[in-house]
């Protein structure tokens, strides 16, 4: 009963990306409702997820900007130098 | 190296020819051993940086199911925003993902772009950045799980 952890492990992080499909959802739904640690790690993520909601919020509070340019070039500077890697 | 060469010529010897001289025999056995040897070092390497930047082969049995089971957190987000010593815990599990996990992460959790930003900046699909992000995700609440929410339990 326990194997489709793994996969709903990554259903429940592609919930916060993208519309599951209804035999995604509905598969992951089942699941959660038998097992108790796949509930605490949708909980965990919830948590983390309204974390950085917030975070998010405080920051536009405190500086009204998402990311400097000079960050967002260094973002892709780095990005370039790894595109080959697997990641 | 040498050593092995020597070792292998010596079990080899009633393969030896005659053909060419003793010497290029045994240089020929050394380039054969360096080859191996360079091949076995890449091959361990790309192992490390697998599991390194797919968490799930060490979180998950090979069924499927959780190795160790989540545990359950009772926070609130809003005091885990305000409580500095966690943003410190939380920098420094971000800080040990593997750089583009990172990059991806922090654009998309830290910065709030949506996944068609992250995706065009990062050149990937969105597959990918999904696969990235849940792993980023499973490394991040096993790294918090150790060094926040498990160590405050105790």
């Amino acid at each position: 009963m326990n194997h489709f952890c793994r996969e709903a492990s990554q259903l429940q992080s592609d919930a916060f990306e993208r519309q599951l499909t209804l035999s995604e959802h509905i598969r992951l739904r089942i699941h959660l409702l038998i097992c108790e640690a796949c509930r605490n790690y949708a909980d965990s993520l919830k948590l983390l997820n309204s974390f950085f909601h917030n975070l998010r919020k405080q920051v536009q509070q405190d500086e009204g900007i998402t990311l400097p340019d000079s960050d967002r070039e260094r973002i892709k500077e780095a990005l370039s130098r790894t595109s080959d890697s697997a990641g | 190296m040498v050593q092995e060469t020597l070792l292998a010529a010596w079990r080899g010897r009633d393969r030896f020819a005659g053909k060419s001289s003793v010497r290029t025999w045994l240089v020929g056995i050394l380039k054969h051993k360096i080859i191996d040897h360079i091949r076995k070092e890449i091959r361990d390497r790309k192992l490390s940086e697998a599991v390194k930047s797919d968490p799930t082969s060490s979180l998950f049995n090979a069924d499927g199911s959780w190795i160790e089971a989540p545990e359950n957190w009772k926070e609130n987000p809003q005091e885990l925003c305000e409580n500095e010593q966690f943003r410190h815990v939380l920098q420094g599990c971000i800080a040990k993902l593997p750089e583009k996990q990172q990059i991806v992460f922090r654009m998309r959790e830290i910065s709030g772009e949506d996944t068609e930003t992250v995706c065009k900046e990062a050149e990937i699909t969105p597959t990918h950045l999904h696969v990235l992000i849940h792993r980023a995700r499973l490394a991040l609440r096993t790294c918090l799980e150790f060094y926040w929410f498990g160590g405050r339990r105790s």
